[in-house]
């Protein structure tokens, strides 16, 4: 879900601006300049991916993936972020301009934990990495749906009510997510191991 | 007005209606917006930011830097109002703008359909669950006293609904008025980091690549009968769908890095575009940001003596 305009406090609204481009450009710095263009073009693969809507009983949820985006990019996930939500929001318009930070932290922090809990728990079989991943998954997802609970009660006690309609409704998405998150990485562990071996951008220096 | 309003359980009924209202009204306009684009696909019609070319309109004329600088601030003074009054008023304004921009109404109205699912849960949420004041007039159905519709709540959903219209209805002035690497060069003049609006481009162009490449895997799958459902076997078929994307992607990431190499690519690219600044530039800023800051005083003064 995202936080459109017009819902958070002005001031809400520029101080998680100024800490998400804070934490952007740290997330520049990080991905070593020859590898940016390959991070532009594997966000445009994640962009589809999110566009991807699964059935969930009557209604249907679509894939977030911030799990899968840290634990292939690492410190690079910020900036990948970053670029899938401007775009979101100037295409679709999901995700107000003015709430373009607060949705940026409310997506980027969670993938960035996860990345570094995937590389630190890396477990010894198969089985162990695709908990791993499924864990990272649904727990960034969930991380996620807090982060925008929190955001949307900061609107004053009127909007608890919303923060709280708005966590159960992320139940749903915390299990499809952990699942789909646990699958992607029993795919690639068969077919491309390499990619989960070290993030993405840390390759070279590896 | 403030109390409480006691009235008969059956007005419970069209409150029972409103979000069967919202969403059929909510499939109604999607179909109108679909009908105009020509097409069926819901997940995967993605619009161009594209340049309604052909057209060309003060806001067109209009450098973009300026543009950027003076909807971006008009963006966050539309979002510190704080009466429903005063940004209806903001909205005819911006209705008006986007008529001067010249642009297809259904983009504006793709835009504002973009944002219905999270703003409903407001307009559904908010009357039923906003703390009670002392102030508020409270309607209660006859004796059911665990659900009573605040009007304050309701007062502040629909605020916050014309405020994100306002500022969806801003966004495509803005974009639309100008070609992408123009908006994004603009943005580079202006201090964002030449990296990132680059990166924005690439990835803009790619986007459509792999929306292309997708929809060609979806097509396999459909044509060896896969159906979505609840289940595991579906959730398995996805996360192989979505790795081959990812493998896809990270092969392809690795040619078009070796072919953006082969023809020179040193990290930056040329840029070609050059911008002039008129005194028309500034008196257009001077006019949006003033119509904005009168918004924003009109709506701390005049407004709160009602």
């Amino acid at each position: 879900m995202h936080i459109s305009d017009g819902v958070l406090p002005t001031a809400v609204a520029l101080g998680t601006s100024a800490v998400s481009a804070g934490i952007l450009l740290w997330s520049l710095r990080r991905t070593p300049a020859d590898d940016l263009p390959k991070v532009a073009v594997l966000t445009s693969a994640f962009f589809v991916a999110s566009l991807i809507h699964l059935p969930f009983g009557p209604t249907s949820v679509h894939l977030l993936i911030p799990g899968l985006v840290g634990a292939l990019l690492g410190p690079s996930a910020f900036l990948a972020i970053a670029l899938g939500l401007v775009l979101q929001c100037l295409l679709f318009q999901f995700g107000g301009l003015t709430a373009l930070g607060a949705n940026l932290l409310m997506i980027g922090l969670p993938a960035l934990l996860a990345g570094l809990v995937f590389y630190h728990f890396k477990g010894r079989t198969k089985k162990q990495r695709i908990l791993v991943g499924a864990l990272c998954g649904g727990g960034a997802t969930f991380f996620s749906a807090l982060i925008l609970a929190l955001l949307l009660a900061s609107g004053g006690e009127d909007f608890i009510g919303v923060a709280k309609l708005a966590l159960i409704a992320h139940i749903p998405v915390v299990l499809i997510e952990a699942g789909v998150s646990g699958m992607v990485i029993s795919f690639l562990l068969k077919v491309k191991p390499e990619l989960l071996d070290i993030p993405f951008v840390l390759k070279e220096k590896a | 007005m403030s109390g409480t309003l006691q009235i008969s359980s059956l007005w419970l009924l069209p409150l029972l209606l409103l979000p069967l209202a919202v969403y059929s009204g909510f499939r109604v306009l999607s179909g109108i917006a679909r009908k105009e684009q020509g097409g069926e696909d819901r997940d995967w019609s993605v619009p161009q930011i594209e340049y309604e070319g052909g057209t060309t309109s003060p806001v067109h004329r209009w450098d973009v830097r300026f543009k950027l600088a003076s909807f971006l601030l008009l963006a966050f003074l539309v979002v510190s109002l704080q009466h429903p009054q005063t940004a209806l008023v903001a909205l005819i304004m911006a209705l008006f703008g986007y008529r001067v921009a010249a642009i297809p109404w259904r983009r504006g109205l793709k835009r504002l359909l973009g944002m219905a699912g999270f703003l409903s849960m407001f307009l559904l949420m908010l009357p039923l669950t906003a703390v009670r004041q002392s102030t508020d007039l409270v309607l209660v159905f006859g004796s059911i006293d665990w659900l009573s519709f605040n009007l304050r709540g309701l007062d502040l959903a629909m605020l916050i609904i014309l405020r994100a219209a306002t500022v969806a209805l801003l966004m495509e002035p803005l974009l639309a008025t100008a070609p992408l690497p123009v908006t994004l060069a603009g943005l580079t003049r202006m201090g964002v980091p030449r990296r990132l609006t680059e990166l924005l481009l690439i990835t803009h162009r790619y986007l459509y690549v792999f929306l292309h490449e997708a929809r060609r895997m979806q097509i396999g799958m459909d044509v060896r009968g896969f159906r979505k459902s609840t289940s595991l076997a579906t959730l398995r078929s996805v996360g192989n769908y979505v790795g081959m994307l990812f493998v896809r992607s990270f092969e392809r990431t690795e040619r078009v890095h070796a072919a953006m190499l082969a023809r020179g690519y040193q990290g930056f690219w040329p840029q070609p575009i050059s911008l002039h600044v008129t005194p028309a530039d500034y008196l257009k800023a001077c006019g949006v940001i003033g119509l904005g800051l009168l918004l924003v005083i009109c709506d701390q003064f005049l407004v709160g003596r009602f």
